[in-house]
């Protein structure tokens, strides 16, 4: 017995041998070079630019802040990616392609751009990791079938799992040091011992705000309310996806009505023929009804 | 392909070929300064005034210490234009981390978050460094003001030799223990990325293995396409997948939370630094000022009086961290190792030089004249949206006791030297 059901959805999908072989082509290519490192060059660019230095800086990973952005800003995109993949492709693996291209694109840039040209080490441009979030994200949208219940149960604890999910990475680099008869985080220590020219210390936004109500579990009251506005995100951004990510044809049927068509299942019609023309060899068809 | 696709094949490639040889006609010399010139005059004269710098040593091997200290004046006529500094950062200006910093003291007080700062208040900054990467390095003291951005002092060349493979750099923890602030956390940092996106590829190859768009998309579409993409082994797939996730979350968490049992959060105070003021028995006040721009010289008239007990010269003007001495100056107070790009040792002139006596009030007229006016670019003063100078005057008695003075005044251009 066959562990998926393919052979079916093969057989559904009404394509020839050789359109079943050609669609894994084009698998191949739409999926690595396009849509891959597409989706990984530009949520990269959209994460640096609304979430960059926390990402960038063991010493800007405070409680209240990190906590708060990392989540809402890394839950934009896959919602749009997600919308586009599981709509059109019924494929529920659109944050996690997100968030592995984004750190696939991070780890890029630490190697090449913060290790060997500006001489960092790795450790103080370690970035957060998401993917057991976006696993989570990707893992409710299969089983609920339903954006909205992933919106509520899947981003909650996409932004919930944050902190534990990153704490086994950064949990040393709070441990207390002594220097100069001052109490400092080691994040603050190697903040403070690799030289920043271009930042400052008091760029760094830390716990400044009020989500300290209850009794200094700083980290929990941020991660509820990231887990609240990333909830937010994640619905306007499945909505931007849906905004860009329709595709369809205006058709005229046989009896000369027009109604709107999936751009996919006109693809072998005579209607698409008469559009995009026919092979060599092919005669051009001729709809019943036209002269 | 044929014979057009070619032709365009080496259409395109002849441009890129050309594009290329274009490129590497120009020469790209290596970047040796951090663009301080760039930062408008009066940004430079009136804000941070600078004096006293020393990079000390100049040579080190990779793990040797050094120190660049010196002293600033916050300039008491701080331009409108500029915010206040109310929240204000010691910095080194220094082509990444070439040295790693260990300490840094201003008045004493360590400065390891930003604090505020006085306009009028003088402040002694001693920043200890250790040796990281081999090179011929340009560093700066500098001061970062929250809202107005780095303000660069002085800078001087510091070599470091040896390899960068043997810089360690170690720090004890509190709780027992010391670790190298180049590796600390770096291999479980590796562990968990490598795990995640391990994990995270793994789910991904699992819908990579089979149809993924074209021909699940033809069948979306269609009636009860839907149920038939909800494949078993998929739903089994997800309920193993939340079961792995939620198990490694939480057993990495707490194993995490044993490892470090004492732990603290980001550190944010502000430094409380009770800033000094200049000492001196001279009272100076800008009469008037002019800048002869083709002449490269600014020119001062002060009135100066001397409220203390023994005769006093003129020495040293300085501004933007560029020193301008005369014989009195040279002979009290100049300092071998101070970068001969930023210092005229003889560009400090007054018509009467006579020493100043006690009780006398008298007017001066300070020449300070040098193509480093241009060459600091400083003689962009014209362009700048206040037209005003700032500086440091310093004068000495027969003993050597330095008397410092901070002067600021309203300044005019002169663009021929007949108008002089």
């Amino acid at each position: 017995m066959a562990l998926f059901r393919t052979a079916e959805i093969i057989k559904a999908s009404k394509l020839p041998p050789e359109g079943v072989k050609l669609s894994r082509m084009i698998d191949a290519i739409y999926f690595i070079p396009i849509a891959y490192f597409g989706v990984f060059a530009t949520f990269h660019m959209h994460f640096d630019l609304l979430a960059g230095d926390w990402d960038f800086w063991v010493d800007w990973k405070d409680r209240q802040f990190w906590v708060t952005v990392t989540p809402i800003v890394e839950v934009m995109y896959p919602g749009a990616i997600m919308y586009y993949f599981w709509t059109f492709y019924r494929q529920p693996f659109g944050a996690t392609l997100s968030i592995t291209g984004l750190l696939v694109g991070k780890w890029i840039t630490i190697v090449l751009a913060w290790y060997w040209w500006a001489n960092f080490p790795a450790n103080f441009v370690m970035p957060a990791t998401m993917v057991s979030s976006a696993l989570i994200l990707d893992c409710t949208l299969l089983l609920t079938r339903s954006w909205m219940l992933t919106a509520i149960f899947g981003v909650w604890a996409f932004a919930m799992m944050f902190n534990p999910s990153n704490y086994p990475i950064f949990a040393y680099s709070h441990q207390p040091v002594v220097v100069d008869g001052q109490l400092l985080s080691l994040a603050d220590y190697m903040g403070f011992t690799f030289v920043r020219t271009g930042t400052p210390e008091y760029i760094r936004i830390i716990e400044v705000g009020s989500l300290r109500t209850f009794g200094g579990h700083t980290v929990w009251i941020s991660a509820f309310f990231s887990a609240f506005i990333s909830m937010l995100m994640f619905t306007i951004w499945w909505q931007i996806g849906h905004f860009v990510g329709q595709s369809f044809f205006w058709v005229k049927g046989k009896r000369g009505v027009r109604h709107r068509a999936n751009d996919i299942m006109i693809v072998g019609t005579d209607e698409y023929a008469l559009r995009h023309g026919t092979l060599p060899g092919v005669p051009t068809p001729v709809l019943e009804g036209k002269s | 392909m044929n014979t057009k696709n070619i032709l365009k094949f080496c259409v395109i490639g002849s441009v890129g070929m050309a594009t290329l040889g274009l490129t590497l006609m120009f020469s790209a010399s290596p970047a040796v300064a951090h663009g301080e010139r760039s930062q408008e005059p009066f940004l430079r004269m009136r804000t941070a005034q600078w004096y006293d710098t020393r990079w000390n040593p100049g040579k080190t091997s990779v793990n040797d210490e050094a120190m660049l200290s010196g002293k600033m004046h916050i300039a008491e006529d701080w331009p409108r234009a500029v915010v206040r500094p109310s929240r204000t950062f010691i910095n080194v200006g220094s082509p990444s981390s070439v040295f790693t910093r260990l300490s840094s003291k201003v008045n004493g007080v360590p400065m390891f978050t930003s604090g505020p700062m006085e306009l009028g208040g003088d402040y002694e900054y001693v920043i200890k460094l250790r040796a990281r990467l081999p090179g011929h390095h340009h560093i700066h003291p500098m001061l970062a003001v929250n809202g107005a951005g780095p303000i660069a002092g002085p800078g001087g060349w510091m070599d470091i030799t040896g390899n960068h493979k043997d810089f360690t750099n170690p720090i004890k923890l509190l709780v027992g223990g010391t670790v190298d602030t180049e590796t600390a956390g770096l291999g479980a940092g590796i562990f968990w990325h490598i795990l995640w996106g391990g994990l995270g590829f793994l789910w991904i190859g699992w819908f990579m293995v089979r149809p993924m768009f074209l021909i699940r998309a033809r069948v979306l579409a269609q009636e009860g396409g839907d149920e038939l993409m909800n494949d078993p082994a998929d739903r089994v797939a997800a309920y193993v997948m939340l079961g792995v996730c939620f198990t490694i979350i939480a057993i990495g968490f707490f194993v995490t939370d044993s490892q470090y049992p004492y732990t603290i959060p980001l550190q944010a105070g502000a430094p409380l630094i009770k800033p000094t003021h200049l000492q001196s028995d001279l009272t100076m006040k800008v009469l008037s000022a002019d800048y002869d721009v083709p002449g490269r010289a600014l020119r001062m008239t002060l009135t100066v009086t001397n409220n203390g007990e023994t005769p006093l010269r003129i020495g040293e003007f300085t501004t933007a961290g560029i020193r301008f001495l005369n014989k009195v100056g040279v002979a009290n107070n100049l300092d071998p190792n101070y970068p001969a790009e930023i210092m005229a040792t003889d560009g400090l002139n007054m018509e009467d030089d006579s020493p100043i006596l006690p009780g006398e009030t008298k007017d001066i007229k300070l020449d300070s004249r040098d193509s480093l006016w241009e060459f600091q670019r400083l003689m962009d003063l014209v362009h700048d949206p206040e037209q005003r100078f700032g500086g440091l005057v310093m004068s000495w008695d027969d003993s050597g006791n330095r008397h410092i003075n901070s002067i600021s005044g309203a300044i005019i251009p002169v663009f021929t030297r007949a108008q002089g």
